[in-house]
C-alpha cells in the first residue's frame, strides 16, 4: 500500500512550483522530504492534501485515485496534513480541537442530531474516549481545557499531531514538525512519531533539521525546483553529488 | 424607579436586537459576509408569527412558526444564492444579500399588503414589582427569546455540529483539511441564523407593528450590536444587543423618541473608532 504521486505539476502564474513530481511513499513508512526553500515541498503537501489542485498528474492512496476528491474527503480517506506554522482552532479548547476533527459523526448533521440522539450519544462517548487517549499520549493533559490559542509553539505542534490522529489516518503529512520547537520537545515529538509508526501509521515528513530527520526516517526524497532529485536511504541520498550541490552546498 | 422601568423596557427591546445581532454574527463568523437580508428575514418572522397567532391565539406557536418559516427561507436563500457565490468577494455576497432582502420584502408586500398590521394581544394587568411594571406579554416574549437563545447556544456548544460550526468559524481551511464537511455546517448555520432572526422579528412585531419595512429598520442597531459584541462572537452579540436596547431606552428622556435610533449609529461609530474588535471580540479579518 502506497501513496503514489505521478507526474504532478502545479504552476503559480509563470512560476513552476511542481514540475512533474514522482514519488512513491509506503503507507506504513517513516519517509522524509527535504530540499532547499522554494523547492516545492509545502506546495506538494498542499496538492496531496487537496488544499490546492494539481494542474496535471495523478495521486493515488492505497490504489484509489484521490486527486479528484475534496480536502475533507481526502482527510476522511485516511490522509491528513499538518502545517509549517501550526494551525489550531484557537478559540476552541485543546479537547474541542481534537473532538472537532473526529470524522463520521452522526451528530454533524441536524437530522442525525435530532432523530438519532442515541447514536449521537454513543459516538460522542467513543470520540471522547479517543480524545482522552490522544491527550494522554501527547501529554497534553494539563492544558486540555485551555483555549488552544494560548499553547506554546511546541504544544501546538503536538496538538496538530493529535488532530491528525483523530482522523484515524493511514498517513500523516508533517510539515516541519521540529521548527521552532525546543530540543527536549523535539525528542518527545520524535518518540511519539516512532510509537505511532509502530502502530502502523505512516509519516511523510518535511524537515530542515537534517540531523533529527535522518535519525527518524528510514527513507527520504530530495526536492529541488519542483522536481524529485533523488530518493533512497538517508545516508545514500545525502551522498549523491547533485543533492550535495543543490541542497547541502548552500549550507556548508 | 423611572429608570428601572426604562431598564426593563430596554431589556425586551435588547432581546430583539440581540437575536438579530446573533443571526448576523453567526453568518459573518461562518459564511464570512455581512448579511443585509437579516432585517427582512425578521419581517418574514413577524408575518409568520402573526399568521400563526391569528390562527391559534398562541404566542408560543407564533414563535415556533416564526422560527421554522424564517429558517426554511434562509436555507433556501443559501441554496439558491449564497452557495453559488461562496467563493466570491465579501462585497458580492453583501450585494447579493441586499437583493435577497428586497426579494423577501417584495414578496411579503404582495402577499400581505403594505398596510401596517398589529398583534391583537389581549390586554392584561401588568405585574408590579417594586413599582416596575412588567406585562405578562413581555414575560412571554422574553421566554420565547430565552428558549431560542438556549437552543442556539446549546447546539453551538454541546453538539458535534455546533463544535464543527465553531471550528469552521475559527479556521475554515484547517476545518477542511481536518475532514469537516462544509456543506452540513452551512445548512445548520442558515437554519439557525434564519430561525433566531425570525424569533427576533416576531418580538419586534409584537412590540411595535408588522409591515414590510419593519425589519429593514432593525439592521442598523443589529449590526451595531454585532460589532459591539465583537463580530463572530455569539455571546457578545446577545450581550451587546441587551446593552444597546437598554442604552436606547435610557437615552429617550434626553434625546427623545425620534432620535433613539441615531444612538445606535453613534455607538457603532464610537466602537469602530475606539475598539474595532468590539467589547468581547477577537481579532478577525475579512477579505
Amino acid at each position: 500500500m502506497t501513496l503514489e504521486i505521478r507526474n504532478v505539476t502545479k504552476a503559480f502564474g509563470g512560476f513552476q512550483a511542481l514540475d512533474g513530481v514522482r514519488l512513491s511513499v509506503p503507507l506504513d513508512s517513516l519517509f522524509g522530504l527535504i530540499g532547499p526553500n522554494g523547492a516545492g515541498k509545502s506546495t506538494l503537501f498542499s496538492v496531496i492534501s487537496g488544499f490546492l489542485s494539481a494542474d496535471q498528474g495523478e495521486i493515488t492512496l492505497g490504489g484509489r485515485r484521490i486527486d479528484g476528491l475534496s480536502a475533507p474527503a481526502r482527510a476522511r480517506a485516511g490522509m491528513v496534513r499538518t502545517f509549517q506554522v501550526p494551525r489550531e482552532f484557537s478559540h476552541l479548547t485543546v479537547r474541542e480541537n481534537l473532538m472537532a476533527a473526529a470524522p463520521a459523526q452522526t451528530g454533524e448533521g441536524l437530522f442525525g442530531l435530532f432523530f438519532r440522539p442515541g447514536t449521537v450519544r454513543r459516538e460522542e462517548a467513543a470520540i471522547a474516549a479517543r480524545v482522552e487517549e490522544t491527550i494522554a499520549l501527547l501529554k497534553l493533559t494539563r492544558v486540555a481545557d485551555q483555549p488552544s490559542g494560548k499553547l506554546s509553539g511546541g504544544q501546538k505542534k503536538l496538538l496538530e499531531l493529535g488532530r491528525a490522529l483523530m482522523v484515524e489516518p493511514r498517513l500523516i503529512l508533517l510539515d516541519e514538525p521540529f521548527a521552532g520547537v525546543n530540543p527536549v520537545l523535539i525528542g518527545e515529538i520524535m518518540e511519539r512519531i516512532a510509537e505511532l509508526n509502530g502502530r502502523g501509521i505512516g509519516f511523510l515528513v518535511i524537515e530542515h533539521d537534517l540531523e533529527a530527520l535522518t535519525r527518524l526516517v528510514s527513507r527520504m526524497a530530495v526536492m529541488d525546483r519542483g522536481r524529485v532529485l533523488a530518493e533512497g536511504e538517508p545516508a545514500a541520498v545525502l551522498d549523491e553529488p547533485q543533492v550535495r550541490e543543490a541542497y547541502l552546498g548552500g549550507l556548508s | 424607579m423611572f429608570y428601572a422601568q426604562l431598564l426593563v423596557n430596554g431589556l425586551v427591546q435588547g432581546l430583539v436586537i440581540g437575536l438579530a445581532a446573533l443571526s448576523i454574527t453567526l453568518v459573518f463568523g461562518i459564511a464570512r459576509f455581512p448579511n443585509a437580508a437579516t432585517g427582512d428575514a425578521m419581517t418574514l418572522g413577524g408575518y409568520s408569527a402573526l399568521a400563526a397567532f391569528k390562527a391559534t391565539g398562541s404566542m408560543a406557536l407564533g414563535g415556533v412558526a416564526a422560527f421554522l418559516a424564517t429558517a426554511v427561507v434562509s436555507l433556501l436563500a443559501y441554496l439558491a444564492v449564497f452557495r453559488q457565490l461562496a467563493n466570491r468577494s465579501v462585497v458580492s455576497l453583501l450585494v447579493a444579500s441586499i437583493g435577497v432582502a428586497f426579494f423577501i420584502r417584495a414578496v411579503l408586500g404582495v402577499t400581505f399588503g403594505h398596510a401596517q398590521q398589529v398583534f391583537m394581544a389581549p390586554l392584561s394587568r401588568p405585574y408590579v414589582l417594586g413599582g416596575v411594571r412588567i406585562t405578562p406579554l413581555d414575560l412571554q416574549l422574553a421566554a420565547v427569546a430565552a428558549i431560542a437563545l438556549a437552543a442556539v447556544f446549546g447546539l453551538l456548544y454541546f453538539t458535534p455540529i455546533g463544535r464543527q460550526m465553531r471550528a469552521v468559524a475559527d479556521n475554515r481551511d484547517l476545518a477542511r483539511v481536518s475532514g469537516v464537511r462544509p456543506g452540513r455546517v452551512m445548512v445548520a448555520l442558515w437554519l439557525l441564523a434564519g430561525g433566531v432572526a425570525g424569533v427576533g422579528g416576531m418580538m419586534l412585531g409584537v412590540k411595535t407593528i408588522v409591515s414590510p419595512e419593519s425589519g429593514w429598520e432593525m439592521l442598523l442597531p443589529a449590526f451595531t450590536a454585532a460589532i459591539l459584541g465583537g463580530i463572530g462572537s455569539p455571546g457578545g452579540a446577545v450581550l451587546a444587543g441587551l446593552l444597546l436596547g437598554v442604552a436606547q431606552e435610557a437615552s429617550t428622556p434626553f434625546v427623545g423618541f425620534t432620535y433613539k435610533i441615531a444612538l445606535a449609529f453613534v455607538i457603532m461609530l464610537a466602537v469602530l473608532l475606539v475598539r474595532p474588535r468590539g467589547l468581547f471580540g477577537r481579532v478577525e479579518g475579512a477579505r
